[in-house]
């Protein structure tokens, strides 16, 4: 019913919607000021430089679109059968009008700069200078509106004629072309129930997905708000607003674009997927480290503190570790992993010994990681004589307590009461403490010249060695864009990695099916390596194994890589390992979990240094792989990666493939942020960030859903049928041990 | 020591307990009734946000005309514009995790996490810079003789501990929300309600804490600047622990990380400790103290659990 009604109004807010919004903009300039049409043929000029351009056929689209909407919101009133016949109809019709218009935009588009770019080198035929081959541009000319005019464009320039600024650049689709496509989409999908078997795939997927895309649509709604508070209508120096409709659809082009670079630059070009990925790489692992934690029932959000301790760990193998890069880069990875672990161990150590909130204490340690840092990357830190006596005195206090707990005889007095003792050695430190704080004569400070920092005020660390070095994306394919700027097109074996990529894919879709997954393991390994030879056979043959591809300059490099083995490890470990097993049993029922023979305290205490050691993984990123402009610790080590590991731990339901599609999401928006920030006046990325703290409330108030839609069994009994399929047909098969307990509390009622 | 330097260290101490009151007071509010409120560092955040850009709007009309003009009720709505938004904050907290029965820690992250990024926008959009708002003329005032001026908001903390211990154990309202927090099933089988107990417990804790961020920004500064709380959140709920949900214990341990805070800033600015060292110290001193080295705490019962009505 809920579906029915959510398509229908969906339907008739687009129908609006293509009266009202933009359906397409052009001549997108600096600050975001565009030229839009409205369907059927009205163009609003925001930068009021802008000739007026025409495209045959909106009115086709315009009534075709209305036609289609007109019929997916009727259907709705429609029994069963017919509606999801007509709706499957309505949506093939939108979406084929929708992408006709577009293309015909497109072509209108084209044709005019190819038009622009004959009268643009008219006056070099007529008149060419001596670099200039005036017969060459005439066949340009001719031929302009047979090719691309980038390539019209690059042909000119060997031509010797430089063609600048060509107008109806920046053009691209409007909210009212997205709403249609969106709105045949849907009608498309939820027509698809003419099948039943589709159906029940179709509500299982949409079970799955609720909470985590409701969550994401309401934040992203949100920062609408936001963005039309902040951001007035970019307009040109001579444009005045008249009348509401101009600046409804001024507001709504302003919001339209504001999302669209959010997400445009990453997946629209090879350069901005790059830097998607880069952003994502330290999510990853924080999004692991969180959700790791939380599998074990833990909370951990010391990622920030976990990712400094990594960082330094790597820097110290980086700097004065010699050897070979084999060696000394494992190394280095791996002390970023220890470095980490050591300081997640800690409020793991506290619970366990202590029983003290690992919530609380791994906060407390973010703060004095921070400072941590601060400390050791300040130049020439002071200390006074007294404070260096009183610190020695700590030392010598605990060392003393230490060596005392380990000496039976003296261990046995102090067990007879523990306070008094404690209460003893306080007294006696402070008591010290204020003796020896007492100053004396010829009292010098101490100045600390920590090795590693760099000369300077800036809080960095000197770089580390070639040999621990993580090279980025550019490097790897042997371009240095410093020395030869320009020049960063190579042959790139594209073949090995389309055909990797392939076979992790199929790799992963063997195991949604059945038949592949009943025969184990081995099987779905071996369908992989199949589906990869295959591939790359394929591939080879069409001449990619040497694929001239431009690498721009990007931040991402192997790391990434690193973040996808720790994927794995993760879920390798999780779920295919006695120790996976006994975590997740602490953490789903830790009574339970210690009846049946787990080590509570050791497994509290190995969960959060595993966490750690993830979250200190980042440093492979950022100090060995050099994201932070250079290849050292640096204070700007962004440590809200940690926070952000928690929002996609949430979104990722704190299973390593969908931490890494969150992170891969997370890592879009950041990208996104920061185009942002050069694409508007008002806007920055901290949207972005208020984004992302809104999908973690979202996420955690379930997307305000009723339970009826996110509690699976719920779900069904709603529909009316319960899942036909044996529990073993559903991963995780938890639908039966939830099923009494539901069926209690209803017949309590 | 001299007695002047050990009377500026105690004015300090007493300043740097005071938000730290608030907040722990408040979070007394909300666990008490069983709502785990990790969310305190937002709220003081957000208060101290309001506190200053409502004085800022109030008084500007005034000092536009005459600057540096004297406006003595511009703080103070400020101060009740932390109380509201604190309440606000609160409210959230409260429909996500008492509504929609989410993980009241979880909850608390995003409100800590919007308190990063809320800030940033709205300080983008009024003026032009992500870090910090404009100054503001008219702060709280002082009241007090030489080493011991203190901003009413500090009186107030002190006042507000006897006053929470009544109202927690001497009003029936108290009675209830303690009831809620430690047997939810009990106190709904006589008629109290456990859903609008926990919505008060966690709206009185925002207003608290919302308090404590006012005194941040306008009471002891005259600007919001982003991170301007520093963990107090945190650590106010580590005294929480520490005092063992109860108002004299709380007192105590707020009192024992406001001394810490003070000594601080005696001890930093080089002359004893490097100010990295002495930053840090307070969060050492807190997980110490949380290790249960001066005994174990026990919590309200019912605290983090969703109260599922049979």
């Amino acid at each position: 019913m809920s579906e029915r009604i959510a398509v229908a109004a969906f339907a008739l807010v687009t129908l609006v919607a293509l009266w009202v919004a933009p359906w397409a903009a052009f001549s997108r300039e600096t600050g975001s000021r565009a030229a839009v049409i409205l369907l059927p043929d009205r163009v609003i000029d925001f930068t009021g430089r802008t000739e007026p351009l025409s495209v045959p056929g909106q009115g086709a689209v315009l009534w075709l679109s209305v036609a289609g909407l007109v019929v997916v919101a009727g259907a709705a009133a429609l029994p069963g059968r017919a509606r999801y016949g007509a709706w499957l109809a309505a949506g093939a019709l939108l979406i084929g009008t929708a992408t006709w218009g577009l293309a015909q935009f497109d072509a209108a588009v084209e044709t005019r700069r190819a038009q622009a770019f004959q009268e643009a080198i008219a006056p070099n035929i007529a008149d060419p200078r001596a670099n200039q081959d005036a017969e060459r541009l005439r066949q340009l000319s001719e031929e302009a509106l047979t090719r691309p005019v980038t390539v019209s464009v690059e042909l000119a320039r060997e031509a010797g004629v430089v063609v600048r600024r060509l107008p109806y650049g920046g053009s691209a689709p409007g909210f009212a072309a997205f709403l249609t496509l969106a709105a045949g989409v849907a009608a498309l999908l939820f027509g698809l129930r003419v099948w039943p078997r589709a159906g029940r795939v179709l509500d299982r997927v949409l079970t799955a997905v609720a909470i985590p895309a409701v969550s994401i649509a309401l934040a992203l709604l949100a920062a609408a708000v936001v963005i039309l508070l902040l951001q007035p209508t970019p307009v040109g120096r001579d444009v005045v607003i008249e009348g509401p409709f101009m600046a409804l659809a001024g507001r709504l082009d302003t919001l339209w674009h504001a999302y669209y670079i959010l997400f445009s630059g990453s997946l629209g070009t090879a350069k901005g997927f790059f830097d998607a990925l880069s952003f994502a790489t330290p999510l990853i692992f924080t999004g692991l480290a969180v959700g790791f934690g939380f599998r074990a029932g833990l909370f951990n959000i010391g990622a920030p503190g976990q990712m400094v301790l990594g960082a330094i760990g790597a820097m110290f193998v980086g700097l004065y570790m010699p050897g070979p890069r084999w060696l000394v880069l494992p190394v280095a990875v791996l002390a970023a992993a220890v470095g980490g672990g050591l300081w997640g161990a800690i409020p793991g150590f506290l619970k366990a010994r202590f029983g003290a909130n690992e919530v609380i204490n791994t906060i407390l340690l973010n703060f004095v990681a921070a400072s941590l840092m601060l400390f050791m990357l300040s130049s020439s830190p002071t200390f006074a004589a007294s404070a260096v006596r009183v610190i020695q005195l700590i030392a010598v206090v605990v060392a003393a307590s230490v060596v005392g707990l380990l000496v039976p005889p003296v261990r046995r007095v102090m067990r007879i009461s523990p306070r008094l003792t404690l209460a003893l050695v306080a007294v006696v430190a402070l008591v010290g403490a204020v003796v020896v704080a007492q100053p004396r004569p010829g009292d010098q400070p101490v100045v600390l010249n920590l090795p590693f920092k760099a000369p300077g005020s800036e809080p960095k660390s000197y770089e580390i060695s070639e040999s621990a070095r993580i090279p980025r994306l550019p490097a790897m394919f042997g371009i240095d864009l410093s020395v030869t700027p320009g020049t960063n097109v190579v042959p790139v074996d594209a073949a090995a990695w389309v055909a990797g990529l392939l076979a992790v894919l199929a790799f992963v879709a063997a195991g949604a099916l059945a038949a592949v997954r009943r025969r184990g393991f081995l099987a779905r390994l071996l369908a992989a390596l199949v589906v990869g030879a295959v591939a790359y056979a394929a591939l080879a043959a069409l001449g990619w194994r040497a694929l001239p591809l431009a690498i721009d300059p990007t931040n991402l490099n192997p790391s990434f890589l690193i973040a996808i083995a720790a994927a794995v490890f993760v879920w390798v470990f999780l779920f295919r390992t006695r120790y996976g097993y006994e975590l997740r049993a602490t953490g789903m029922a830790p009574k339970a979990a210690e009846y049946g023979g787990a080590n509570i305290p050791r497994n509290t205490v190995m969960a959060l240094a595993i966490s750690g050691a993830l979250a200190g993984l980042t440093a492979t990123h950022y100090v060995l792989g050099g994201a932070l402009e250079d290849y050292g610790l640096r204070q700007s080590l962004p440590t809200g990666d940690g926070f952000d590991g928690i929002a996609v731990a949430l979104l990722g339901a704190n299973h390593p493939v969908g931490t890494v599609l969150a992170a891969f999401l997370f890592g879009v928006l950041k990208n996104g942020g920061s185009a942002m920030n050069i694409a508007f006046t008002d806007l920055t990325r901290d949207v972005v960030s208020m984004v992302l703290a809104l999908v973690v409330l979202f996420i955690a108030a379930k997307g305000f859903l009723p339970e009826r839609l996110t509690n699976p069994l719920r779900r069904a009994q709603a529909l009316g049928d319960l899942p036909e399929e044996p529990a073993g047909g559903t991963p995780g098969g938890d639908v039966p041990v939830v099923a009494p307990k539901v069926a209690a509390t209803e017949g309590d009622r | 020591m001299d007695t002047v330097v050990l009377l500026a260290l105690l004015g300090s101490a007493l300043r740097a307990t005071a938000p730290l009151l608030f907040a722990a007071l408040g979070g007394m509010f909300s666990e008490r009734s069983g709502v785990v409120n990790i969310a305190l560092e937002g709220i003081i955040i957000f208060g101290a946000l309001a506190a200053a850009l409502v004085t800022y709007f109030v008084e500007l009309p005034v000092i536009s005309q005459t600057p540096g003009a004297s406006v003595w009720y511009a703080p103070w709505i400020g101060v009740l514009a932390a109380m509201l938004v604190g309440a606000g904050v609160g409210w959230i907290h409260a429909v996500v995790s008492i509504r929609y029965k989410a993980d009241q820690i979880i909850s608390g992250v995003a409100i800590n996490l919007m308190a990063i990024g809320v800030p940033a926008v709205i300080l983008t959009g009024l003026f032009g810079n992500s870090a910090t708002s404009a100054t503001i003329t008219n702060r709280l005032p002082r009241w007090g003789e030489g080493a011991f001026q203190f901003s009413p908001l500090v009186y107030l903390a002190f006042l507000l501990v006897p006053i929470t211990w009544y109202v927690l154990f001497r009003t029936p309202f108290g009675l209830r929300l303690r009831a809620v927090g430690e047997h939810p099933e009990a106190a709904d089988s006589v008629g109290v309600s456990v859903t609008r107990m926990r919505y008060a417990g966690v709206m009185l804790s925002g207003v608290l804490a919302g308090l404590g961020g006012a005194y941040l920004s306008i009471g002891g500064f005259n600007q919001f600047i982003t991170e301007m709380s520093g963990g107090r959140g945190f650590i106010a709920l580590a005294a929480l622990i520490f005092g063992k949900w109860h108002p004299l214990g709380v007192l105590g341990a707020t009192l024992l990380f406001g001394a810490f805070q003070a000594l601080e800033t005696q001890l930093g600015g080089g002359q004893l400790l490097p100010p990295t060292v002495v930053q840090s110290l307070p969060f050492i001193l807190t997980m110490l103290v949380l290790a249960g080295f001066v005994g174990r705490a026990i919590p309200p019962k019912a605290i983090g659990k969703p109260f599922e009505k049979g």
